[in-house]
Order: C-alpha cells, then structure tokens, then sequence
C-alpha cells in the first residue's frame, strides 16, 4: 500500500479516535459529577401519603416531608397533628436512623398499626409501608428527587 | 448559645434577598479547559486529514511532499474558530461563576464538525461572505458571542418568567409576520428578509415556546397535577387550566403547518409533551398527547399533499428514484458508502457536475455527509455528544432552586435533542422526513443563533449562587490532611 495513503488513514482514524477521547473524558466528568450529587444529603429523607382522614384534617390525598424526628398526635406541639378522636395526644414518631425509617408507638390507646399488624416498640417500617394512626391511615413514600 | 448579633430583631433583613456582590473573582475552570484542549486537536486533526485528502486529489499523479500534505485545509478558518473558543473559555474564567464546564467543549465539537464539513462541500452552495465555509464560521463566531454574552450576563430570569405571555405574543407575531411577508423556499414559506439578512423566525419560536410553557408550568403545576376532569371512565388533564398553553400551541401549530414546516410543527409538539410529563409526571398525559399526535397526523395526510408525499416517500422511496424520493435514497446510498470507518473527510460524495447528489446536503442532510466520510463510528460518537447535552440540561433541571429555571433548562435541553433526532432519524429514513437543521452542525444563521441562545442560557440557569453551596464540613481539612500523610 502507498504510504501516503497510509498515513492519511491514520489520521483519519486518529480523528475518530479523538472523537472518541473526547467522549470519554466527558463522561469521565459527568460520572464524577453524579457520584458527588449522589453524596449530598438530600433535602428530603422520606413522604408521608394520607390515604384516609375520616375527619377530613389532614385532607386525603395531602403529603408531608418528613424530617429526621417527625412526631404523629393529636397535640398541636407534633410535626405532624391528626384531628381523629382515636388518635392520642402525643401517638407516635417515625425516626430515620442510619438508611432506614422506624415507628415507635408511644403507649398509645388505640394503638398504630402497620400494614394492619400493631406495633410494640420499635419496629422498622419501608417505603410502600401503611400506617394506621387511629382512624387515619397513611403511606410511607420515598422522597422526590 | 450566644445569638448572633447581626441577626437580631432591631435589624431587619429579609432573607429571600441575595445581596449581590459587585466584586468579580476570576474562577479557574480546569475541566472546560481540559475538554477544550481535546476538542482544539481533535479539529485539527479532523482540519488535517481533510487537507490531505483534498492535496492528494489535487495533486494527481504527482505525489506532494509529505509536509506539505499533511497541513490543516484552511489554517486561517480553524485558527479563528479555535481562538473564539478559548476567547469565551477566558471569559467564562474571568466572570467568575459557577456554571457548567462540559456545555461549551461539547458545543465546540460540534460546531467545529460542522465547519470542517462545510469547508469540504462546494462553497459556491450557499453564503455571501467568500463562500460556504466562512460564511459559516461568521455564524459560528456570533454564536459564541451570544453564547458567552447570554452565561454572563443573565443573573436573573424575572424578565423571561414574567413576561411570558409578551414573549409568547413576540413569537406569534413573528410567525404571523413570516407568513405575511415570508419568502417561499421549496414550496415552504420559512424564511423572513429584513434588508439583507434572511432569517427562520420558527428557529427562535422554539425558545420563545419553551420560555412559555416553562413560564405556565411552573405557575400552575399543583392545578394540573391535582385536578381533572372526568369524561366517563376516562381521566383526562384539567382542560380549564391546560387551555392557555394548548392555545399557545395550536397557534404556533396552525400557522407553522400553513407555512408547510413540518418538522418545526413536530419539534413544537414533541417538546410540549416532554415539558407536561416532566411537570406533572402523568404517563396518561403522554399516551393522550401521542394519540393526539397520530390522529392530528392521519388528519394532516388527508388535508395537505405535503404531509401525503412525505409519507409515501418515506414508505417508499423507489416507487419515484429519480424524482420524489431522490434526496432520501441518496442519502441513505451515502450511508451504505460510508460502512463501519467511512471513507475519511473529503473522501466521500463524488459530485454531479459540481454539485453534491444531495440537494440540502449543508441544511437538512449534513449527516448523510458525515455519515458517509466518518462512517457509523463517527455518527455514534456525534449522537453521544447530543446525548451529552440532554444529560447535562437535565441534570442543570434536577439541581435547579425553582421550577421555573428545572422547567426551562429541562426544556431547553430537550429541544436540542428531539430535533437532532428528528433530523437525524429522517435522513436515516426511520421516520418521514421533515426539513429540519442538525443543531450547531447544519449550515444555517437562525439555527445556530438560536442554538447558542439555548445553551447560552443553560449555562446561566447552571450557575449555583454562592450562599447555596453546602457549608465544608469541618472534616475536609482532616481527611485531606490525613490523604497527605497516608
């Protein structure tokens, strides 16, 4: 083969290879950039669904952000108040500690349930889980993005 | 704890008020210009081998010297486009914000694909100034001007969000005023002369549009994703709330396909879906736009004969070689010649009496060229890099403060990418094709104007205000210390 047809396929090549160089090194940063978005905090650890609210407060259908500490009753002082007789003044917490969420009932007279099974204690509770406080019964749902 | 002394009632600040700061700290942006560097060799490289190409072919039997083979086609074209580049990189230093480092190389690569392109077709095919190729790099030029002037100067969106329905009545009136006073091209009214420049208003339509549904979205998401009307057991979207932006389209709809511009009518619809879904996250949205879409469609084939000879062309090209379906079975002989490598810039295209067997080559079909000349690598690696800019908008919308600017960049971004793809999949023949520009590649002022108004504006929604960013943890300075002496 001529040599010089040679050496322009290489640099033909080369150009193609550069494309590609630059692809990589693109990505290189967009994977970089992602891994450190994926390390902050984010803003908000979980949502709580009301499904049912035979009183009407909160109303079906509304969400609350969770914090970190987010207390459930019928007192005005909780993150979160439910306006239901069966509900207790001070009912119940959910924490998030380390990755996951837990329930504690705190000695409530009607109890909390969850996915109908009544809870003693601690127990941890997923995303997707439903949660019976007194007559109100609310969904676990991950954070939006 | 001790309270802070600034922070006390007898001092009134209101705290949703960033004070700004008028000293400007140039911030060193090593990854745009790392990136840059790769895409300033891989043009020249590119600008090489297609001056090779084109010596050897010229020189005949007589084989040139090997130094003075292998020169870049026209130092002059690539020497100018590349300082702009870096020029913009020193400004984008100098302005000292804090936006994206991979928008600008990208957009670079692409646009100096373009121009390596244009270098290599016919210049007697289009342009005023010396040619096709420099024609097109005085394009190239402006938009990284505007590109620049748009990532330091828009600190603010109120006057895009605010003024919503001015922008939209703008663009309206623009359309309005094409189809008055337009010109016809093809059979297609697009294009508007104003003493002696001629310009595609729907080119900058398509900002105008995003700017407005993002405006509308933003404003009224809770509505549209909490209410609805029901007719029977169907759920349909709130009509009421939906009623200005579906009449915003219709509008822009109505007169573009009067004007016979199909793919900006598709482009327009297409966008207007994605913006719904990405605020409200209904997928019954999406599948009643897409039935829309195919029934306004076949409705389109019965009423206009050029929606007719578009599909029938598309479904077969041979029935009419020579003549309807010309354009579209060169197109795709030209990606058959091309195969895996291609046949290397400059190689490709044997012209019929000096001009390219593809009539738009430069405007509708600039990949049936590259797709010929760089061959299915090179395609790939172009789309990656559309792909590149869809993830970085996207990714500017997730970590946007508001709605409005995660609408607006996600909008953006996606306008860019389904226009590349429609483009793109019509010269691949995988749906009909609709005269539509390649972004920063084809040949063409509003398309590359518009273009970098896009990412200039990108850049500026990318920017992070200073009192957003997390507080360093006070470990940093252990664990750097402690990656030190480890």
């Amino acid at each position: 083969m001529d040599p010089t047809v040679l050496a322009i396929w290489v640099v033909r090549l080369l150009f193609l290879g550069l494309l590609y160089a630059f692809l990589w090194a693109v990505v290189r940063v967009l994977v970089r950039d992602l891994r450190a978005a994926a390390r902050e905090p984010a803003t908000e650890l979980g949502r709580l669904v009301v499904l049912d609210s035979p009183s009407g407060e909160p109303p079906n259908g509304s969400a609350f952000r969770l914090d970190a500490v987010t207390t459930l009753g019928r007192d005005v002082n909780n993150a979160i108040v439910l306006e239901d007789d069966f509900v207790s003044a001070t009912h119940a917490a959910l924490t998030y500690r380390g990755r996951a969420w837990y329930l504690e009932d705190f000695a409530s007279t009607n109890g909390t349930f969850v996915n109908g099974h009544q809870v003693t204690g601690l127990v941890a509770v997923a995303f997707g889980d439903e949660l019976q406080v007194g007559q109100v019964r609310l969904r676990l749902e991950r954070p939006r993005a | 704890m001790t309270p802070e002394p600034t922070s006390g009632v007898a001092v009134p600040r209101s705290p949703g008020v960033p004070i700004e700061r008028l000293t400007i700290r140039p911030r060193f942006r090593g990854r745009e210009l790392g990136l840059l560097l790769v895409v300033g060799l891989t043009i020249t490289v590119g600008s090489i081998s297609l001056g090779a190409t084109q010596r050897l072919a010229a020189a005949g039997d007589h084989a040139p010297a090997i130094t003075a083979l292998f020169a870049p086609a026209d130092l002059g074209l690539l020497a100018t486009y590349l300082a702009a580049l870096f020029a913009a990189h020193a400004l984008l230093v100098l302005s000292g914000r804090r936006t994206d480092q991979v928008i600008l190389p990208t957009v670079g690569l692409l646009g100096g694909i373009g121009l390596l392109l244009m270098e290599r077709l016919p210049q007697s095919l289009a342009g005023n100034l010396g040619g096709l190729a420099h024609t097109q790099l005085v394009w190239l030029l402006i938009g990284i001007a505007i590109l620049s002037a748009l990532a330091l100067a828009v600190r603010n969106d109120a006057w895009l969000r605010r003024y919503k329905y001015t922008w939209a009545a703008v663009g309206v009136g623009l359309l309005l005023f094409t189809f008055v006073f337009g010109r016809d091209v093809n059979g297609a009214r697009l294009s508007l002369a104003i003493g002696p420049v001629t310009g595609q208003p729907s080119e900058l339509l398509k900002v105008i549009l995003v700017v407005f549904f993002a405006g509308y979205l933003s404003e009224n998401r809770p509505l549209l994703v909490e209410e609805s009307t029901k007719l029977g057991p169907l759920r349909l979207p709130p009509l009421p709330y939906l009623a200005p932006m579906v009449a915003m389209l219709a509008i822009a709809l109505g007169i573009v396909v009067v004007e016979r511009d199909l793919g900006a009518a598709m482009l327009f619809f297409l966008v207007f879906l994605l913006l719904l879904y990405v605020a409200t996250t209904r997928v019954s949205y999406a599948v009643i736009g897409v039935a829309a879409f195919i029934a306004g469609g076949a409705v389109l084939y019965e009423l206009f004969g050029v929606v007719r000879d578009r599909v029938d062309i598309w479904l077969n090209p041979f029935s009419d070689a020579t003549g309807a379906g010309y354009q579209v079975i060169q197109a795709l002989h030209a990606f058959a010649r091309g195969g895996i490598l291609g046949t290397g810039f400059g190689n490709g295209l044997p012209t019929i009496a000096g001009r390219p067997p593809i009539p738009a080559l430069h405007t509708d079909f600039p990949l049936a060229a590259l797709g010929e000349e760089l061959g299915l690598v090179g395609i790939l690696a172009i789309l990656g890099l559309y792909l590149v800019l869809i993830e970085r908008g996207l990714r500017i919308a997730a970590s946007a403060q508001d709605e409005f600017r995660a609408l607006l960049a996600a909008g953006l971004s996606l306008v860019i990418g389904v226009q590349a793809f429609i483009i793109a999949a019509g010269n691949l023949k995988l749906i009909p094709l609709t005269g539509i520009t390649l972004p920063f590649i084809s040949y063409g002022g509003s398309s590359l104007l518009a273009n970098s108004v896009i990412a200039g504006l990108l850049l500026a929604l990318s920017d992070r205000p200073p009192e957003a960013r997390a507080p360093t943890p006070p470990r940093s300075r252990v664990s750097r210390l402690l990656r030190r002496s480890g």
